[in-house]
């Protein structure tokens, strides 16, 4: 015996004690021995451990009927139940209750597992042959002296002592045999309870390692986004200076430069200005990412934010050869947002439409009305229901095509992924940091929009904005996400 | 080990541990079969249809001092077997636990080597996870099924036996080889940390050194002790487990 002592599963599986009462089925132990008493013609009652009659099966002899009807007779009848009731089997198990009347009873133990767990009654029965009223019955009372208590006496069931034990040994034997079956059932249940909670308690245990893990995994990315706008904040500063005075060197406030020293003065601005929208595209992300980016929102028109876009791209599409086109259709909506920002979305989408492009090609910028019954989103989000949950609305869809070479249809939902480049070999060919897109997706969601791209590869891509149409009485009606 | 001193009892419960099919039910079965049954009760198995076992099997054996002895007290032992199954890791546990010896049936196959190891550190680590000290618990190893072809060899057993602290034991449960021999091994040292810590054989009204032959008697067995004892090839039968320092 060592450690701590453990009463979880010992109870079950070590001592524990068993009761005919637990195990058993009352009406059917009364069935069974109703069906002994069928066959036998001899009363049998079983009892519990602590003296409860569980079963029994028999009824009243016609002897004990006439008996009763006397006052000694009834006084004599009750003290020999007692007696029955409350007799031990004794060292062997097997003892003999005489009555009066010349019948008996056998008491016998029922034993399970080396226990005694309860008596088995049979009985009144008369052993032998003999028909004769004994004396203790007889002289009990004159009523009882008469002729009807010998004819009485024959219809008790008569029966040999040894066939009585031999019928008594096939009742405890079933009976043994179905306190087994429950005891092992009884047992097989509880452990297999108690297994269950164990591989509950296990799976408890984990999941709660999990959850401490995954929280520490949230404040480190918590912590990641601070240090990512920390650092992109210090960076900034120095790197103001780096681009100010390479201007200024090149723009010859220092003296002139030979053609060399300003072709190299150029390539340090020009590494400047990346890496200054790198860490700018840095702050935007972790900004929308910690939900601390700031809108200005108000009314914006749309065509004026589209027409900007292109005025400023222009030069650079002109550079490469690409057609870049302006389609505004009839009476676009008003929308509610921050005009730089939205500025943002499209400047980036059309520059990266433009980077793909090859000489030749187009860039069309469309933007229409359009009536809209599905929920943001797409048709992935749609949970059903939607008749009841998204009444129809007008949006604002902004379509930037190109004839570029396409995104595979696999890489269309990552592309939107920070850092992620459809072929990494394509940042060298075409420069760009792969932020673009995830601050374009993050700007426009924060707008209550969607951005998607549409199927139109390999023939180029189409990426679709849709925002929503700014409410004529914001207040009066509130927007259905 | 639970003492009734009510209902003159004296409760000891031994563990038949092992990888999966190496024979803790053959055993028990065997033990059954064995003894006559004056003084064990029914084997309980519960098993699927393939014959793996799935929760457990007890056997109940109990023991009364001999002669006429006032107040002694019995001697109840239960036997279980685990499931051997890895799936079955919580039940394996429940049963373990209150364990007062083990015996650890292991499969002699080449092949079943790794799963041996792999049980046997289960079983340290279940008995950790219990609170026990793994070296103050009583274990004796059987190398079952010696009688299969390509098993591990009675040398290589015998040398790395004769090096280890745990009795050893081989047999060949299906026919009852080594069944009995392993069984007396375990209750051998499981009664010596028992009786040296609890003082039983007073309890029970017999001396100490009288209860293995007694066992043998009331389980109705013809050999005796010396010789089922002898039949360890290695480990230390003698020595009780180490104390806790």
């Amino acid at each position: 015996m060592s450690g701590e002592p453990d009463v979880r599963s010992e109870d079950l599986l070590f001592d524990g004690r068993v009761r005919i009462e637990d195990l058993v089925d009352r009406e059917g132990l009364d069935e069974l021995c109703k069906s002994f008493q069928t066959l036998f013609g001899i009363a049998v009652r079983v009892y519990s451990a602590d003296g409860a009659l569980l079963a029994d099966a028999g009824s009243e002899q016609e002897l004990c009927a006439f008996v009763n009807t006397t006052g000694e007779g009834r006084k004599a009848c009750a003290t020999v139940v007692g007696a029955v009731r409350a007799r031990d089997p004794g060292e062997t198990g097997d003892v003999i209750q005489p009555c009066f009347t010349g019948a008996q009873y056998r008491i016998m133990a029922i034993e399970y597992d080396g226990r005694r767990v309860g008596r088995l009654i049979v009985g009144p029965f008369v052993a032998g042959k003999s028909n004769d009223p004994p004396p203790t019955l007889t002289t009990l009372d004159p009523a009882l002296a008469g002729p009807r208590s010998r004819d009485l006496l024959a219809k008790m069931p008569h029966a040999k002592t040894e066939t009585v034990t031999r019928i008594a040994a096939h009742l405890k034997a079933s009976l043994d045999l179905i306190l087994f079956s429950g005891h092992r059932a009884h047992v097989t249940t509880a452990v297999h309870l108690a297994s269950v909670r164990e591989g509950y308690r296990q799976l408890e245990e984990k999941t709660a390692r999990l959850q401490e893990a995954f929280d520490r995994l949230k404040e480190l990315d918590r912590l990641k986004s601070n240090f990512l706008a920390t650092v992109s904040h210090e960076l900034r500063t120095p790197l103001t200076s780096i681009i100010g005075y390479s201007e200024m060197l090149r723009e010859g406030l220092a003296g002139e430069l030979s053609p060399e020293q300003r072709e190299f003065v150029a390539t340090i601005h020009g590494k400047g200005e990346q890496l200054l929208s790198l860490i700018m595209g840095l702050l935007d992300l972790s900004k929308l990412e910690s939900g601390t980016m700031r809108m200005s929102m108000r009314t914006v028109r749309i065509e004026a934010v589209l027409g900007e876009v292109v005025s400023t791209l222009t030069p650079t599409a002109r550079k490469k050869n690409v057609t870049l086109a302006l389609d505004l259709g009839r009476e676009l909506a008003e929308l509610r947002g921050d005009p730089e920002r939205l500025r943002q979305v499209f400047l980036n989408l059309v520059e990266n439409a433009l980077k793909f492009t090859p000489a030749g090609g187009t860039v069309t910028l469309r933007a229409k009305m359009v009536e809209t019954d599905a929920p943001p989103g797409g048709d992935d989000d749609d949970d059903g229901g939607l008749v009841l949950l998204a009444p129809t609305r007008t949006m604002l869809e902004v379509r930037v095509e190109d004839t570029g070479i396409g995104i595979p249809q696999r890489e269309r939902s990552r592309v939107f992924d920070a850092f992620y480049q459809v072929d990494s070999s394509s940042t060298r060919e075409h420069g760009g940091t792969g932020l673009g897109l995830s601050i374009v997706k993050r700007l426009v969601e924060a707008h209550g929009g969607t951005v998607r791209i549409e199927d139109t590869a390999p023939k180029g891509t189409t990426f679709v904005v849709s925002l929503p149409q700014a409410a004529p009485h914001e207040a009066e009606a509130p927007r259905v996400a | 080990m639970q003492i009734n001193f009510g209902g003159r009892e004296i409760a000891m419960k031994l563990v038949y541990y092992g990888p999966a099919l190496s024979g803790k039910t053959t055993n028990l079965r065997a033990l059954h079969q064995l003894t006559t049954e004056g003084s064990r009760g029914r084997l309980m198995t519960l098993e699927t249809k393939d014959d793996r076992t799935l929760f457990f099997d007890m056997l109940p054996l109990s023991l009364k001092a001999e002669g006429d002895k006032p107040n002694a007290m019995t001697l109840r032992i239960k036997i279980f077997t685990v499931p051997g199954q890895v799936l079955h890791a919580s039940t394996r546990r429940l049963v373990l636990q209150g364990a007062d010896g083990v015996a650890f049936i292991a499969d002699s196959q080449i092949s079943e080597t790794e799963h041996n190891a792999a049980s046997f550190l289960d079983l340290r680590r279940n008995l950790t996870e219990l609170g026990v000290n793994v070296k103050q618990t009583p274990v004796v190893i059987q190398f079952n099924k010696r009688d299969l072809d390509r098993v591990r060899s009675d040398d290589e057993i015998g040398a790395l036996a004769r090096r280890g602290r745990e009795p050893v034991f081989k047999a060949s449960a299906v026919s009852g080889a080594g069944v009995l021999e392993t069984f007396f091994g375990l209750l051998h040292v499981t009664w010596a940390k028992l009786d040296g810590e609890h003082n039983l054989a007073k309890m029970l009204g017999i001396e100490a050194g009288d209860l293995l032959p007694m066992a043998a008697r009331q389980l109705g067995l013809k050999s005796d002790v010396p010789s089922m004892l002898a039949a360890c090839i290695g480990g230390n039968l003698t020595r009780t487990p180490a104390r806790a320092t």
